[in-house]
């Protein structure tokens, strides 16, 4: 069910909060409480964030445990990880492909000569619009 | 549009951008004619398999891309704009084989048109282009995958994506 996890792990994730407690939480499984510790919230508004988090499926939080431990679940994390690379790379694979390209149509020195020869001489420039006056 | 509207909008724009080392006249070429959009279009590992181009407002480029295991990709684009060899105005979404817009396969909620503007500037010889993406007649839900997803993307996270990677590497 990939489609139906992605938009709801990118919303997850949209949150500050949430990203910093996924991020706590790659250290091993945390309480509540540990959770809350660093943040300025209630407890309430922590377990909201968990609540989010666990319906995207990126955490589990145990019932055997009376402190319920929550857990990083990292396979909807892939998911998000390797669509945004997928997504990225079609246009910086396409840019490259261009760029090699391009450089086989280039045609070499040339073309560079005539940009500098008109910054550095002003002479040329007069001469240029002189003659297209004409 | 109001300013908040037009504030709104910006915020939902995505861009991204490369200056190539070529004259302007043959990126534009490389962009609009079939042939050379054949040689490029589409990430590493794909080949144009079909293209029909139409370059005029409200013509359609509508291509196919697949490959070496046999993964297709079809998509168009539908010209608005088009100032040679300055901007490029389109419409952009995911299509089937017979050219009719689809949403897209790998996700919800994903908007089914999005709105494109490329420019193309030049400057000692070397030109920079930049593409806009931006949702198009999307709904709330559809502005919002976008700007999260684009998001995400933009700033990696907000630092603590590095943190997830590593554990995703590891396990």
């Amino acid at each position: 069910m990939l489609r139906d996890h992605l938009s709801t792990t990118f919303s997850a994730l949209a949150d500050p909060t949430r990203r910093a407690i996924l991020a706590r939480l790659t250290s091993g499984e945390t309480s509540v409480s540990e959770l809350a510790a660093p943040f300025e919230m209630t407890a309430p508004a922590i377990t909201k964030h968990l609540k989010v988090l666990e319906q995207a499926g990126l955490i589990t939080r145990s019932r055997q445990a009376q402190w319920r431990p929550c857990q990083l679940n990292a396979a909807p994390l892939h998911e998000a990880a390797d669509f945004i690379e997928h997504y990225r790379q079609f246009w910086e694979q396409s840019f490259d492909r261009l760029d090699a390209y391009l450089k086989t149509m280039q045609p070499p020195p040339i073309t560079q000569k005539i940009p500098i020869a008109k910054k550095i001489s002003p002479a040329y420039k007069e001469k240029k619009n002189g003659r297209k006056k004409r | 549009m109001d300013a908040k509207n037009a504030n709104l909008a910006a915020e939902q724009e995505f861009i991204i951008t490369r200056t190539f080392n070529a004259l302007r006249l043959k990126v534009w070429q490389a962009w609009t004619e079939r042939e050379q959009l054949m040689q490029w279009f589409g990430p590493k590992g794909f080949t144009m398999s079909y293209a029909k181009l139409d370059l005029r407002p409200g013509g359609v480029f509508h291509y196919g891309l697949r490959s070496a295991n046999g993964q297709e990709m079809w998509g168009k684009w539908a010209f608005r704009e088009i100032v040679a060899p300055k901007k490029l105005v389109l419409v952009s979404s995911f299509s089937d084989a017979q050219g009719g817009t689809i949403p897209a396969t790998i996700i919800d909620n994903w908007p089914l048109e999005i709105l494109s503007t490329t420019t193309f500037e030049e400057r000692d010889g070397k030109t920079t282009v930049t593409l806009r993406w931006a949702p198009l007649n999307a709904t709330e839900v559809q502005y919002q995958t976008f700007t999260k997803m684009h998001d995400s993307m933009r700033q990696g996270w907000g630092g603590t994506f590095e943190q997830l990677e590593a554990y995703l590497g590891k396990s």
